[in-house]
């Protein structure tokens, strides 16, 4: 519940970003701020090095950071899902093949994987969505797969075969109903950690630089020397914000979970 | 000479270099003089290492024949006490100081000059660095163990500035053509690289540290602290807290933001000196090889000088000096900084003007298109490629600052971040329309200027485009002239005279729009070491000179005596009141300490919120499972 309130409020400060703000207080040549200025009325959570409200930038950053988690998601969940499904259902070499792929992407360390990638990428919004996507998607089509294999060994799937239902069929009809709630549930985790992937990436500078995403506040806060600044104004909220999203999208995955537990 | 990013740092490396790793050697205390700098040396080989760091370590190693005053930059006598050129102009003798020993007792003869030159006029990989000081020189001779001559194809004014770092005959001799490409040039263990310099190295550790030792046999005399270190930090704000918690007694190429958390803290001077560095935004002005062969895919607006000089004028020069280096610096106008009193010019006239650069580019055709961007007069609207360097933050800042600058001229930038690397072949090949750069200047204006010359554009061997040193691929047969006519003018006032000439070409041209000319923002433990020598005097960079003027005569405060004490603080006073000028140093203080508390109290609250959040939500959960289980 706590879970999806947070989520609610940071979905409408995404939507209403563009409209509230207007995109001249992000102009970094029209900055009406000082360098650093602490929190004050004007500047609830002070100002960058350019003089631009943190609030402001915050809140757009919430966009970017919640659009990459979740195109980065979506990417992952097909792909996931998709790999998960065929494995299970196919048998021999090619289940065999995929059954390989995934265990090979589990094993790989996912930031060094991620850093190879977004670095020869280039740094782009685009591609920092690519890069996620294309990593993490092993952990759920492990889950699919055993989830698969348990539901191909129910009896109605057997007189589907009998009644001729080819692969295609089996797949999108009677699995993937099936295991689609599992998916859901599974989204809304990997959501969580999709978003610190891209937090993590992104104050690595392997994100768009001009994106202000929470990791890219965070990335320009520590190069300009905030910490030493003891700017606090200028890493805390990105990081309380980053802790409160991860939180409520782990707390919805395991309230779903739980439900889907009674059903399955 | 060598392009240098400034303090740009890769986020990724954030773990400083462990304090512990220099080790102390004698038990009779050396005063050791510890500097920090933010990159690695790339080799101590003067053949092979080409970064600002490695220079650094060459000219503390090995002594040139003539030096560069650290006064105003003129000619100074180096290994070489006096030197003459014939009525022609084309033979030079130079008399070497009597007797010159290297650190190993070894005399130091004219022999090893005419053995170091010759090195470089017969090899083709010793020509990489030092090629321009030798393309002139027909032969080099030694009449006798103290007198060089060298005789010219045409008299030339940088035979005065032969920074070219004289070697010892007896170990190079063994190092021969093949060798010399991988040779590291590093001390055996427990001795030292035999050398000229005031300091010599005894230890490099890679990523770690540089140690250095005093030359006793130095011929200005043994410097006054016994050890010399560089130790290398990866990230600025490391590089600072060194200097507070005093790892470290000198911290070089500060960024403005670490820089001004250092002021005010005791014992600590900061010192914003000038520097010979500028940034520019550079245009595609016609990508080609050096015969005219086009290459490249720049957009052919940008060769329209009307369009370079809208957006000269669309840039706010000042609003970047003050918000990217937090004030530290001046606005750019010529490729000759104002260091360079006696050259540099600024015509002034580019001033930022919007409402101007829109003009121009109404009457030059682009009209304005329905959604902000205009259409230039062959119907391809103003979109154009602006690469900036990931490797420095300042770059990719002042990339968003171009953005918004062209947009209110209705021209859409796309900001291309890449790596320097990247971003060398990239020019080379002609693949781009602008990017962000930046350039330190030599006191002899000759290699900068060659940059902007026709021969100078990208070359083809062997069906692959290499980058030759034009960046801009600006060529005009006027300057070319003009470039010959400076590189024989062997009188210094007509040669300037030129050499302003060529810079209003290029102004007029606006080949570059310099951004701005930065200052070396540099701090140091004043309760320590004191002496430190500025080039120029009084306003320059206090290390990292075209000389090594500040070892020579940094000393320990401890060890003076008070006459000493005070001429010393007098020195160092320059720095001290600009400093407080610039920044306000009582202002720093107190809202450094301010912040403080602030940050405490602010991690004390955000700790709370946090505790409370997950309180309540557990307490919710355990809720909702009961809920469940009805």
């Amino acid at each position: 519940m706590a879970g999806l309130i947070i989520l609610a409020f940071f979905v409408l400060v995404a939507i209403l970003a563009p409209i509230l703000i207007s995109p001249e207080s992000l102009d970094v040549t029209k900055a009406t701020g000082e360098r650093f200025d602490p929190p004050s009325l004007a500047y609830p959570l002070g100002t960058d090095e350019d003089g631009r409200s943190i609030l402001l930038l915050l809140a757009y950053g919430t966009r970017i950071s919640l659009t990459v988690g979740l195109a980065a998601t979506l990417i992952s969940m097909v792909i996931g899902t998709a790999v998960g499904i065929m494995a299970g259902h196919f048998r021999g070499a090619g289940s065999h093949a995929l059954v390989g792929v995934t265990d090979w992407f589990l094993v790989i360390p996912f930031l060094p994987l991620a850093i190879v990638l977004a670095t020869v990428l280039g740094p782009s919004t685009l591609n920092l969505i690519i890069v996620i996507g294309i990593t993490s998607w092993a952990g759920t089509a492990r889950l699919i797969r055993a989830q698969t294999l348990s539901i191909e060994g129910r009896p109605y799937i057997e007189r589907s075969k009998a009644l001729g239902a080819g692969n295609w069929h089996q797949m999108t009809r009677h699995v993937l109903p099936n295991v689609f709630p599992l998916v859901l549930a599974n989204t809304t985790l990997t959501v969580a950690i999709v978003i610190l992937s891209e937090t993590t990436l992104s104050f690595l500078g392997l994100g768009d630089p001009l994106a202000p995403s929470w990791g890219a506040i965070l990335d320009s806060a520590f190069s300009t020397g905030a910490v030493s600044q003891g700017a606090w104004w200028y890493v805390l909220p990105p990081g309380i914000c980053v802790v409160l999203v991860v939180l409520a999208f782990t707390l919805v995955g395991r309230a779903m979970e739980r439900i889907m537990e009674g059903r399955t | 000479m060598i392009r240098r990013l400034i303090a740009g740092v890769a986020a990724a490396t954030i773990v400083a270099v462990p304090a512990a790793a220099v080790p102390h050697a004698q038990a009779a205390d050396p005063v050791v003089f510890t500097v920090g700098i933010l990159s690695d040396i790339d080799s101590l080989n003067p053949f092979t290492g080409i970064l600002a760091e490695s220079y650094e370590m060459f000219q503390l190693q090995y002594a040139t024949l003539l030096s560069t005053s650290s006064v105003d930059f003129t000619p100074d006598a180096g290994l070489a006490e006096s030197w003459e050129t014939s009525a022609d102009g084309k033979t030079w003798t130079y008399t070497l100081r009597p007797d010159l020993v290297w650190s190993d007792g070894t005399p130091l003869t004219a022999n090893d000059v005419v053995y170091t030159f010759n090195r470089i006029l017969e090899g083709r990989y010793e020509q990489r660095n030092y090629g321009n000081y030798v393309r002139n020189i027909t032969s080099v001779t030694a009449p006798d163990d103290r007198t060089v001559v060298m005789t010219t194809k045409v008299p030339s004014p940088i035979m005065e500035r032969l920074a070219v770092y004289i070697l010892p005959e007896h170990v190079w001799s063994g190092v021969d053509a093949k060798a010399v490409k991988s040779f590291a040039n590093e001390p055996a263990e427990g001795e030292t690289l035999v050398g000229s310099g005031p300091f010599l190295v005894v230890e490099r550790r890679t990523g770690q540290f540089i140690r250095m030792v005093a030359n006793d046999n130095y011929f200005k005399g043994r410097p006054q602290v016994d050890e010399l270190v560089f130790r290398i930090y990866n990230n600025p704000d490391a590089l600072g807290q060194a200097l507070i918690k005093g790892e470290i007694d000198f911290a070089s190429g500060l960024t403005a933001d670490v820089f001004s958390t250092l002021e005010g803290q005791e014992g600590i001077t900061t010192y914003a000196g000038s520097y010979s560095g500028f940034n520019e935004l550079a245009f595609n002005m016609g990508a080609a090889l050096v015969d005219g062969t086009p290459i490249g895919d720049g957009n052919p607006h940008m060769q329209d000088q009307r369009v370079r000089l809208a957006i000269s004028h669309a840039i706010d020069r000042q609003q970047l000096v003050d918000k990217i280096l937090d004030g530290y610096g001046t606005p750019g106008a010529t490729i000759i900084p104002p260091t360079y009193s006696t050259l540099h010019i600024d015509p002034g006239t580019q001033t930022y003007d919007p409402a101007l650069a829109n003009q121009i580019l109404d009457e030059a055709g682009y009209a304005m298109g329905p959604d902000g961007v205009r259409i230039g007069p062959d119907g391809v609207p103003m979109k154009y490629r602006l690469f900036v360097r990931t490797d420095s933050d300042s770059s990719v800042k002042s990339g968003e600052y171009f953005k918004s600058y062209l947009a209110a001229i209705g021209i859409e930038a796309d900001i291309k971040p890449v790596d320097e690397n990247a971003l060398f072949e990239i020019i080379g090949r002609g693949e781009f329309d602008m990017f962000e750069w930046g350039w330190v200047v030599e006191p002899d204006p000759d290699y900068q200027l060659s940059t902007f010359t026709c021969g100078k554009r990208s070359y083809e061997d062997g069906g692959e485009v290499y980058a030759d040193l034009s960046d801009s691929f600006f060529c005009d047969p006027e300057y070319d002239a003009l470039y010959a006519a400076q590189s024989e003018e062997t009188d210094q006032a007509a040669r300037a005279e030129i050499v302003k000439q060529m810079q209003q070409i290029i102004y007029d041209n606006v080949a570059y729009v310099v951004t701005y000319y930065y200052d070396n923002l540099e701090a140091y433990r004043s309760d320590r070491f004191t002496g430190f020598v500025g080039q120029p005097e009084g306003s320059g960079s206090l290390l990292f000179q075209y000389g090594t003027y500040s070892y020579e005569n940094v000393e320990p405060i401890s060890a003076d005596t008070g006459g000493e004490e005070s001429s010393a603080s007098a020195s160092a006073s320059p720095g001290a009141s600009e400093s407080a000028d610039a920044g306000g140093s009582t202002a720093a203080e107190e809202t450094s300490g301010g912040s403080n508390t602030g940050l405490i109290i602010g991690l004390v609250i955000a700790a709370l919120v946090i505790i409370g959040l997950v309180i309540a939500l557990v307490r919710m959960r355990s809720k909702s499972t009961e809920d469940m289980k009805e």
